[in-house]
């Protein structure tokens, strides 16, 4: 017995085994980091969607609902980030000067996947915005509450300047939205394993306050 | 220098009838010149940065609305000087090719 998931490719419905779901999602994850530097992402990755609609769509028949074989057929069709990856790389080995001019500012624009580590606001862990847990996240200070410390001492000492600082860092500082911004917070490697692992622990996270909160929902009545 | 190849056959095939990616997909795959599907999409949004191409919307009976492509008058004179310059480059490959082999003979 599985559970269902119901998604919107490109404005049709479609209902989708969990596995396929979590398949599926890592895999729209993945093409995000890899055409995040073209122009047009948006469009390009609205485009496979629907595509990727159509697909399930001729793969279901009379099916009602998309399995992970499905979702896989459909993957290997699309091409992964790597299949992509490798042809575009072998296309700008092999292209020449005149076809960099005739595609403009196409090609100065690298599409290696970032691993440095950015800055971000961690505000799953927040106490007022993110910012001392996103700091702590940064400089791999295992325990978000020795910067907290250190920000109230520094607020006390420095008559309120420090207090300043925070507020400037707060502004400037992005939340991390995406399970690829948390690996970056903490300088983690961005791949197909790691971002796996992440989004499940985000799925175990949503479990979990779901538990609890249908344990509240219990004790109340 | 397969990338451009690739783009005059989309150009090509967008020349002949306004389509949509599907159909671009099927020609590409029944002629070889595209191994997966991702690598078409990055190249559609690229001709129509450069002003090559154009979409509209168009209702279908079966799903949403799809999305069709068609050439705008820069993209035809684009094809044009891509197929020219293709023309040239397959007659001097095949006349530089042609000789080597009386030479080896």
């Amino acid at each position: 017995m599985n559970k269902v998931v119901n998604v919107n490719l490109g404005g049709v419905p479609f209902i989708i085994d969990e596995n396929a779901f979590e398949h599926l999602s890592k895999y729209m994850e993945l093409l995000k980091i890899h055409f995040k530097h073209m122009e047009g992402s948006e469009e390009i990755l609205s485009d496979i969607e629907s595509r990727l609609g159509e697909l399930f769509t001729e793969y279901l028949g009379s099916r009602q609902i998309v399995e992970i074989t499905d979702v896989k057929k459909a993957i290997g069709v699309m091409g992964t980030p790597e299949d992509l990856g490798a042809e575009e790389e072998w296309e700008e080995i092999t292209d020449n000067s005149k076809e960099r001019q005739q595609s403009g500012d196409y090609n100065h624009q690298k599409r290696k996947y970032q691993t440095g580590k950015r800055l971000f606001r961690d505000k799953e862990n927040s106490i007022i915005s993110g910012t001392c847990s996103g700091l702590a996240a940064y400089f791999g200070v295992a325990d978000p509450v020795w910067v907290r410390i250190g920000f109230v001492l520094a607020g006390l000492a420095s008559a309120g300047s420090a207090i300043l600082a925070y507020l400037i860092i707060w502004a400037i500082t992005p939340a991390a939205k995406s399970a690829k911004d948390r690996l970056m917070m903490r300088g983690e490697k961005i791949d197909v394993d790691a971002i796996s692992r992440k989004v499940k622990e985000e799925f175990d996270n949503v479990e979990k306050q779901f538990n609890e909160f249908s344990d509240s929902f219990k004790k109340k009545r | 220098m397969k990338k451009g190849i690739l783009e005059m056959c989309i150009l090509a095939i967008i020349s002949k009838e306004e389509v949509y990616a599907s159909d671009i997909i099927d020609r590409l795959k029944s002629g070889n010149l595209i191994v997966v599907e991702g690598t078409l999409y990055p190249m559609l949004s690229r001709l129509k940065k450069a002003g090559h191409l154009d979409h509209y919307w168009q209702e279908s009976q079966a799903g949403p609305p799809r999305k069709y492509y068609r050439l705008t008058p820069e993209g035809e004179e684009f094809l044009q000087n891509l197929s020219t310059s293709w023309e040239e480059m397959v007659k001097s490959v095949s006349s530089l090719t042609s000789k080597n082999k009386s030479n080896n003979e």
